[in-house]
């Protein structure tokens, strides 16, 4: 079992699952209208703010902040 | 939703899509050039249609925009909504639905199919770019998709015109069919909460006069009204007035989230999780993914341009080739519409005679007319590269990198673009906000992409500072005065903007920022006829808009300079001396010798006369009235005149200038010798009443500064009105820019006077 961590931890190229999107209901329903929801597979691809992720095969560049947050679980793809 | 049991004359297809489906290229394969562009009133939302040929039956295309999910939550979204219920009388009912989905990334595009397929409008399935899909290691069973969708499914290849044939006939095959609801995705208390609602709801809408006719809501709205938490939906469709039965509605959304809630499907969350249980269901089997994920040349090309380092050189280098071929590649075209229009002006002023009506047509209209145009080739370039990057995925990329930049004045990255291209003219600039989909966000970034010093800036600052700015230079010839002034000047825009836009965010267009989540394309090869067509219609469409109200100002300024036109008062002073000079010439042989000097001296007189009906004119007297109101700036009445001239077009500042100080209409700015002549001219200027000297260093700067922030383009504002489907835009975007500018030049003129002496 892996600690809950925010996306912005992961290290470039690690993977992850999707735990949860906290947030405004509509700004988190929005997140996942474009497939980032709780338990999606991804990948970091390049670190920062705005980060670069990859999600379902497409790349995704996303800006988190205090009042939108993903949280992920580290490890394998299920 | 009706059947549609009569046969109606046009068939309506409506075009819908995530972003970067290749939807737009679909559309004009679909259409070709037969396309109508417009806007939905009160939106931003620009309206396309197109016209295309089903065996023989005539039909209409409509392109909705790009979007990811059919949940309206502004104006804007309520778009698409409405037309594909057919609830906009504007468009008509729909037909045929024509969903394209990315191949690639079929998860996410199938939830919007989703919603689409419960409008219950017959749907066509475009699967596009199966070759990227296929170079990821996707293979996909499109026969088996099409039976688990329930919906005909047409591969595609729209940038290749593939495909095309198939998907008609597959459009025809569906004017026929009847189209089934599929089942709803949704759990069955969420199922019944809607019925439930939509009959609370029936009374309500028979009763009153709404969009429906009189008839139930649509089930899907229904639906909607229960996801909707923003409160959007409920004001739009339900209205913001308290009428008895408000109350009611909105204790029953209420209660029915709570109920939904408890039974474990929370609104919205259920959404998704209904839908991408459904299309869980429709993908299974469909979809052979590789083992190990393959690297595409997209990605290898991305780990360097997206790269923190080798990416943003990349980009810089990438603008300033962009920038320096729009100015040097426009230039001469620049150049050829001038003289044309310049050869026109003659050629109408000589075939006619000297009065009111030629002046208005040589220098009304012909000038108006020319002073748009000549912005074309510009607009034209720089819309031929943006959507070169546009097309082949780069854009996104330039968003990423500049976003960090942007977010410190409460931007996005996608504001850059439009920003950068404002240097050039902010015309494109304002234009190319439409990328920006928050609509707080788009707003700021129109109202203060004015405040970039575009080019028609540009012969202002160089023609000033060459006259007044003394060459000088620091560290050891590094640094040069006047050009760091004119660097200065570039800062002031950019500072002004920046700060406006921080000001802005945080007081009228204050809100929720919205997370930021864009998309990063796959690169491809941008396709030619997507370029040419982008850039063609965003030059047609300022051509159209912008010429006629340029033109009705241009008029208005026109008739400002002309009249009254005394006749008497001028012709009594002046004329007498110049009918004499007129005749000595006609005496004289061609080859006279003292004939050069008296053609001068007949010149200095007719730019006299001229100057005279100026100073006679509404103009010169409305720069009299203003006098008091700039003397503080520094500047005398010529100056007030001059610059009122140059509201309608920054660029006319020079010739208003040059009539002013008696050089005659036709002075090139662009020419040393008449720079030379004016700022000989500007040098000399007296003020009417003390003799003392007009012009010093802090009344330059305080022109320029004025010219920097002021809203000197009737052509801009009309952009604006267009681009925000109002008119309060354009004149809070003046007021506000032209307050700057008086504040600005105030400012610098009465620091300037208190400093010691250069």
């Amino acid at each position: 079992m892996h600690d809950l961590i925010p996306l912005s931890l992961l290290a470039p190229g690690q993977l992850a699952n999707v735990s949860q999107v906290m947030g405004r209901p509509d700004q988190v329903h929005r997140l996942e209208e474009l497939g980032l929801r709780g338990g999606a597979a991804i990948e970091m691809v390049q670190t920062g703010s705005p980060c670069i992720i990859r999600l379902a095969g497409q790349k995704l560049c996303f800006r988190a902040d205090e009042l939108l947050r993903v949280l992920v679980r580290r490890g394998a793809v299920t | 939703m009706k059947s549609p049991t009569i046969a109606r004359s046009t068939i309506t297809v409506a075009l819908i899509g995530n972003p970067n489906t290749g939807k737009s290229t679909l559309f004009t394969a679909l259409a070709g050039v037969r396309q109508r562009v417009g806007n939905y009133p009160g939106v931003t939302v620009e309206k396309k249609l197109g016209s295309l040929h089903l065996s023989g039956q005539a039909c209409q295309v409509v392109d909705l925009p790009g979007t990811y999910s059919l949940a309206p939550r502004s104006p804007d979204e309520m778009v698409a909504v409405d037309v594909l219920l057919g609830r906009r009388a504007d468009v008509g009912p729909i037909d045929i639905v024509l969903s394209i989905v990315d191949a690639s990334n079929l998860e996410r595009n199938l939830y919007l199919v989703s919603q689409v397929l419960e409008l219950g409008v017959p749907t066509v399935v475009a699967l596009n770019m199966v070759d990227i899909a296929r170079a990821r290691g996707l293979a996909i069973d499109v026969e088996r998709l099409s039976t688990q969708l329930n919906v005909p499914v047409v591969e595609v290849q729209a940038n290749r015109h593939r495909g095309i044939a198939e998907l008609k006939a597959a459009l025809v095959a569906a004017i026929s069919s009847n189209s089934a609801v599929p089942e709803s995705p949704f759990p069955t208390e969420f199922q019944r909460e809607v019925t439930h609602l939509q009959s609370a709801l029936a009374p309500r809408m028979r009763d009153e006069e709404s969009t429906c006719g009189g008839e139930a809501m649509p089930r899907y709205l229904v639906e909607r009204l229960l996801l909707d938490t923003s409160g959007y939906l409920q004001s739009e469709l339900l209205g913001n007035h308290h009428s008895p039965g408000e109350a009611d509605v909105a204790a029953e959304l209420k209660a029915a989230r709570g109920r939904l809630a408890a039974a474990g499907s929370p609104v919205p969350a259920v959404e998704a999780q209904a839908r991408y249980a459904w299309v869980a269901q429709v993908l299974k089997g469909v979809i052979a993914r590789p083992a190990e994920r393959v690297t595409t040349r997209s990605d290898r090309i991305d780990r360097i341009l997206t790269n923190k380092f080798w990416g943003t050189l990349l980009f810089v280098l990438a603008m300033l080739l962009v920038f320096s071929s729009v100015f040097v590649a426009a230039e001469p075209a620049m150049k050829a519409i001038d003289a044309v229009i310049g050869k026109l002006g003659q050629a109408v002023g000589a075939a006619m005679s000297e009065g009111p009506l030629e002046s208005l047509l040589v220098d009304g209209v012909i000038g108006g007319v020319g002073s748009v145009l000549v912005f074309l080739p510009q607009i034209l370039m720089l819309f031929f590269f943006l959507a070169i990057l546009e097309d082949c995925g780069y854009m996104a990329r330039a968003a990423y990198l500049m976003d960090k930049l942007m977010v410190r004045v409460g931007l996005s990255g996608k504001s850059f673009i439009p920003l950068l291209s404002s240097f050039a003219c902010a015309i494109p600039g304002v234009m190319a906000t439409r990328v920006i989909e928050n609509r707080r966000d788009r707003l700021t970034t129109i109202l203060v992409a004015p405040l970039m010093s575009c080019s028609a800036r540009l012969p202002v600052y160089t023609v000033l500072i060459g006259a007044f700015i003394p060459r000088r230079t620091f560290a050891g010839g590094l640094l040069q005065l006047q050009g760091v002034t004119l660097f200065t000047l570039y800062l002031l825009g950019i500072v002004t903007a920046a700060l406006v836009a921080l000001v802005l965010k945080k007081t009228l267009l204050r809100g929720p920022t919205p997370p930021f989540v864009m998309e990063l394309p796959s690169y491809k090869w941008p396709s030619p006829s997507t370029v040419l067509y982008r850039m063609g219609e965003r030059g047609w469409s300022f051509v159209r808009r912008a010429g006629t109200l340029i033109l009705a100002v241009s008029v208005i300024v026109w008739a400002a300079s002309y009249y009254p036109h005394n006749a008497e008062v001028v012709e009594e002073n002046l004329g007498p001396e110049r009918d004499a000079l007129t005749a000595r010439l006609v005496q004289l042989d061609t080859g006279a010798a003292e004939r050069a000097g008296l053609e001068d001296q007949k010149a200095d007189m007719d730019h006299a006369i001229a100057a005279a009906y100026q100073r006679q004119s509404i103009l010169g007297r409305m720069g009299r009235t203003i006098e008091p109101a700039v003397r503080p700036l520094g500047w005398d009445w010529r100056i007030g005149c001059a610059v009122i001239a140059s509201f309608p077009a920054r660029e006319v500042v020079m010739g208003a200038l040059g009539v002013i100080y008696n050089l005659g209409k036709g002075l090139d700015v662009g020419d040393q010798t008449d720079q030379d002549r004016l700022a000989a001219r500007m040098h000399a200027a007296r003020w009417d009443d003390s003799q003392a000297l007009v012009y010093n260093i802090p009344v330059a700067l305080s022109i320029m500064v004025f010219f920097a922030l002021c809203a000197q383009c009737a052509s801009t504002l009309v952009v604006i009105r267009r681009e925000t489907n109002s008119w309060r835009w354009p004149a809070f975007t003046f007021i506000y820019m032209t307050a700057l500018a008086y504040l600005g030049a105030l400012v610098t003129y009465q620091v300037g006077m208190r400093l010691p002496p250069f």
